[in-house]
């Protein structure tokens, strides 16, 4: 399916897009990490994005998030352009992430971190914090509440008074997790959020994402490699291969499609075994 | 990639000439200086621009000497050596001593500096960064060290020799007489075999730089020290050939500097140490080639600078000119693209 | 030029006191200057070289404003304030953007040129020295007399009626004041960086994008880090003039931001009250040493007190970087 009827295809659905993306580039040097990508996301629906390495796919993450700043093309979220605009920008509008290698702060202890995420407080601006004493005590309150429920969920509760620096890898991943779903976003960007996770967290992970998904309406948008979370829990996937989208559609549909399975047979073999592992998993259910 | 596809973005008008700048910048640096010279010229007549001119390649030598040696450090260690300048002064004393105090021949006065000078950047390797690194110390730890180095060494020198300025044995008056005749500009003959020396090493660093494996090596630890490591380079070993050039180059660069302009005192090497770091990130960091002509636009700016404005400005204008550097192209000239 | 530390008393009435109180004005000047540099290095990863340029232009602009133009202090030294955060809006406007290290060279710079016009601005600084004696009078009096004013109120208020009226306590007051500001203004800092704004100062410094992906302008809070520590620059510089009763450029060197720098990895990155016990160990050094009588002439004597701060401040951060009260978990900077 070429890039054109992809788009056409999503829009289909008849559903808003919460974000669309046509013909954006993105070179470093003599390298086009990103070569003139054309894709949308479809307003509550969890989307993966996938493909060989080296496709461009963190570096469209960055482009979108405002990381970095595309040469080319339109970026369109909630039906707003975001543009080259600045990445504290995005995030208010309701768009957060997380990062391949976690940034969860170290140096601050486990609930700071949480409590970082809040959003319009009015204890973090100068001015308000000094005419507005009360009404930052009460938003820090509400923060704290909301903070533990989600360090709950996430089996973090209990380190709340320790150092980020403290937790293990996964741990450290999931407090970059419930710390982005601090902010109440509309649309979260995950880059591999199940690579050093065991698979029961990894689990309860994808479960809260689905609920948030169907009770809140909450667009994700992830990164992945392992094909079977792909394949049963994505309501879409978009396909990049050499910094273009190859595919888009039901994971049904992107199995099957020769160019998907064109690029991987580009990649090494461990990959093009887990596909087809995935597609027999896909197939047998 | 299939031929005939479409490679990055497509550029209009205006965007084409902005990328080409981006990538073209030392074209474009050069053709500031150049439109910059005509309008000084216009402005001053040739005569005085000339003279300028003349000065301010001299000051460029020396200052590329010790442009060298910062810029390779900070590019293949990561290190802000804050210590350099006094690098420049403790080699300008070593040779006072020999030279004054000693009254050893000029000649061996020098190298007694290059070679002292050389052999302190080694003990700083060896006692100070390389545990430091095995250490996995952050850039502030080293930044702050390297600071706490300067001031030692500055004030050693002090302590050693106090605070009032010497000079050395060498000849300030004469002129260059087939050059005052052929151009009409004057040079000193002091200045002058500061520019020839200053060349012929440079020269040689740029040779040994390109054509050795040693110098191979370097250049590859400046690209990305990480994998470098990992092509079996012997990154001890060339870190402290690194070190050696370094220290020696500064010792060369703080004896030019004073034999060109009379005085030594314990803060002379500091003086230039911001002009230093202008013309390193001029050149782009971990060039070599970039600090050498980074070097020479900073002298030059500096000297043509007194056309216009009085000469106590000629420090603090290279300062703009750094600060200018930053804002606009913070990569330098020659950029991160290629280390030399 | 290390010649001399900038002390405003002579030696002629040294007594233990009077010496002492010295040491503790210096030492609370520089912990005014110290704070700031903790704000942005401890607490936001803004490596700010240049907080002598701030002082200088606080200690200028104050003496500027109340010499040549006539205004009293509470005019002229809120506007003094005002003009060094207009320095530090355009030195951070136009660099804070850069990456850590070159951020730290261009604070350098700037400072550095802040130096050079004192010195050059003949008409603006007086004398090619750059050095205001503000003790000169002209018709709008001295910049001190507001100073002497509130001087004598504690002296006679405050310090007579406990009978500490000997001239070895003349420069009392001033220690008072300067040390009450001093901790004033830590206990104030304490508050701020506990508060919510305070937080996201601290994450900006282990990593900006972190901060950014969270909704945070990471670029306004490294700016308002740099005004405020530009302020308490300003405010260090004020004392200093008071101290002295002259200011030349020679006071703003890179070697005293240096010193601050010494004070703060002494005291301990992200302790502000670290600061206070960091500046006062340091002074007390340098100044204290000066008993140890060594056989060596004045610049020497100086010279060796400077290579035992520069070999402190080598072997605190090699062996202990989180100095005296800093903490080991916080000591991140995002590289």
């Amino acid at each position: 399916m070429t890039d054109a009827a992809g788009a056409l295809e999503a829009q289909s659905h008849q559903k808003q897009q919460a974000l669309v993306i046509r013909d954006v580039y993105k070179s470093f040097g003599g390298i086009h990490a990103v070569n003139g990508a054309t894709f949308s996301v479809r307003d509550g629906s969890i989307t993966a994005l996938i493909g060989p390495n080296g496709a461009g796919k963190t570096t469209l993450f960055n482009l979108v998030t405002g990381f970095y700043k595309p040469d080319a093309g339109a970026i369109t979220y909630d039906e707003r352009s975001i543009f080259r605009k600045a990445p504290y920008t995005i995030a208010r509008r309701g768009m957060v992430r997380t990062f391949q290698i976690t940034k969860a702060l170290s140096a601050m202890p486990v609930m700071d971190n949480m409590l970082l995420a809040t959003s319009k407080h009015p204890g973090e601006h100068l001015p308000t914090l000094f005419a507005r004493p009360l009404a930052s005590r009460a938003r820090e309150k509400d923060a704290v509440e909301r903070a533990n429920e989600l360090l709950d969920t996430f089996n973090l509760r209990a380190k709340a008074d320790d150092y980020a620096g403290t937790l293990s890898g996964g741990q450290r991943k999931l407090l970059e997790l419930a710390r982005a779903l601090m902010t109440e976003p509309r649309m979260v960007l995950l880059d591999e959020p199940m690579a050093g996770i065991n698979p029961t967290l990894g689990r309860r992970l994808l479960e809260h994402m689905e609920r948030l998904r169907t009770e809140e309406g909450v667009t994700f948008l992830f990164v992945e490699h392992d094909m079977d979370v792909v394949m049963n829990h994505s309501d879409e996937v978009v396909v990049m291969a050499l910094g273009k989208v190859i595919a888009q559609g039901s994971p049904e549909h992107v199995r099957g499609d020769q160019k998907v399975i064109d690029a991987y047979l580009g990649m090494d073999e461990a990959q093009a075994e887990e596909l087809a592992k995935a597609q027999e998993l896909r197939g047998d259910e | 990639m299939e031929a005939g596809q479409l490679t990055g973005a497509p550029r209009t008008g205006l965007g084409s000439v902005r990328h080409w700048a981006n990538e073209n910048p030392a074209w474009v640096a050069l053709g500031i200086m150049v439109l910059v010279a005509i309008l000084l010229i216009a402005g001053e007549g040739l005569q005085e621009w000339g003279q300028r001119t003349v000065n301010g390649v001299v000051t460029g030598s020396y200052l590329a000497l010790g442009a060298i040696g910062l810029t390779l450090v900070y590019g293949i260690l990561k290190l802000v050596n804050f210590a350099h300048g006094d690098m420049l002064t403790f080699g300008a004393y070593i040779a006072f001593t020999f030279d004054v105090t000693l009254d050893v021949p000029l000649v061996l006065a020098v190298a007694a500096g290059v070679l002292a000078t050389a052999a302190f950047g080694i003990a700083t390797e060896l006692i100070m960064w390389r545990p430091m690194r095995k250490k996995k110390a952050g850039m502030l730890q080293l930044l702050l060290m390297a600071l706490g180095l300067a001031f030692v060494l500055r004030n050693m020198i002090q302590f050693i020799w106090g605070a009032r300025p010497r000079q050395l044995d060498s000849d300030r008056t004469s002129t260059v007489g087939w050059f005052e005749d052929l151009t009409g500009l004057t040079i000193g003959t002091t200045e002058l075999y500061v520019v020839i020396v200053a060349f012929v090493v440079l020269l040689g660093v740029a040779a040994m730089l390109r054509a050795t494996s040693a110098g191979r090596q370097m250049r590859a630890l400046a690209d990305n020290f990480d994998l470098a490591e990992t092509t079996g380079i012997d990154t001890g070993r060339i870190v402290l050939l690194t070190w050696i050039l370094s220290g020696a180059l500064a010792g060369l660069a703080g004896i030019m500097l004073v034999a060109a302009s009379g005085g030594l005192s314990p803060n002379t090497g500091f003086f230039i140490l911001l002009p230093l770091f202008a013309a390193v990130v001029l050149g782009g960091i971990g060039n070599a080639y970039g600090a050498l002509a980074g070097a020479m636009v900073i002298g030059l700016v500096q000297e043509w600078s007194t056309l216009v404005f009085a000469p106590e400005w000629k420090v603090a204008v290279s300062f703009l000119v750094l600060i200018l550097v930053l804002l606009v192209k913070p990569d330098g000239i020659f950029g991160k693209e290629r280390s030399l | 030029m290390i010649e001399s530390l900038p002390i405003a008393f002579s030696f002629d009435f040294l007594s233990a006191w009077d010496f002492w109180i010295g040491v503790g004005i210096l030492a609370g000047i520089y912990g005014i200057f110290a704070l700031g540099l903790q704000l942005n290095v401890g607490f936001t990863g803004v490596l700010n070289f240049g907080q002598a340029g701030f002082m200088a232009v606080g200690a200028y602009s104050s003496i500027i404003l109340t010499v040549e133009v006539g205004l009293p202090f509470y005019l002229s030294l809120p506007l003094s304030a005002g003009i060094t955060i207009i320095a530090a809006l355009i030195i951070g406007m136009s660099s804070l953007r850069l990456r850590a290290d070159y951020f730290s060279i261009a604070t350098i710079a700037f400072s550095e040129i802040i130096r050079d016009i004192a010195q050059n601005s003949r008409g603006l600084t007086g004398g090619n020295q750059g050095t205001i004696d503000i003790e000169l009078s002209n018709d709008n009096g001295f910049y001190t007399d507001t100073w002497y004013d509130a001087s004598d109120w504690i002296q006679a208020n405050l310090l007579d009626p406990i009978g500490l009226s000997d001239s070895q306590f003349s420069d009392l007051p001033l220690f008072l004041v300067i040390w009450t500001v001093l901790c004033l203004s830590a206990f104030a800092l304490n508050r701020l960086i506990r508060s919510p704004w305070g937080r996201v100062l601290r994450a900006i410094r282990e990593d900006e994008d972190a901060a950014r992906a969270l909704g945070k302008n990471a670029f306004s809070y490294k700016l308002q880090s740099l005004c405020i520590a530009a302020v308490l620059g300003a405010v260090s510089g004020w004392f200093l003039a008071i101290n002295l009763e002259s200011v030349s450029q020679d006071s703003f060197e890179p070697l005293y931001t240096f010193l601050g720098f010494a004070a703060l990895i002494l005291g301990g990155l992200a302790s502000f009250g670290g600061v206070l016990i960091g500046a006062t160990l340091l002074w007390v050094l340098l100044e204290g040493m000066r008993f140890a009588d060594l056989p060596f002439s004045d610049d020497k004597d100086a010279a060796l007190r400077f290579v035992l701060v520069g070999l402190i401040l080598i072997l605190l951060m090699a062996f202990r970087p989180q100095g005296i009260a800093g903490k080991k978990e916080e000591m991140v900077l995002g590289d």
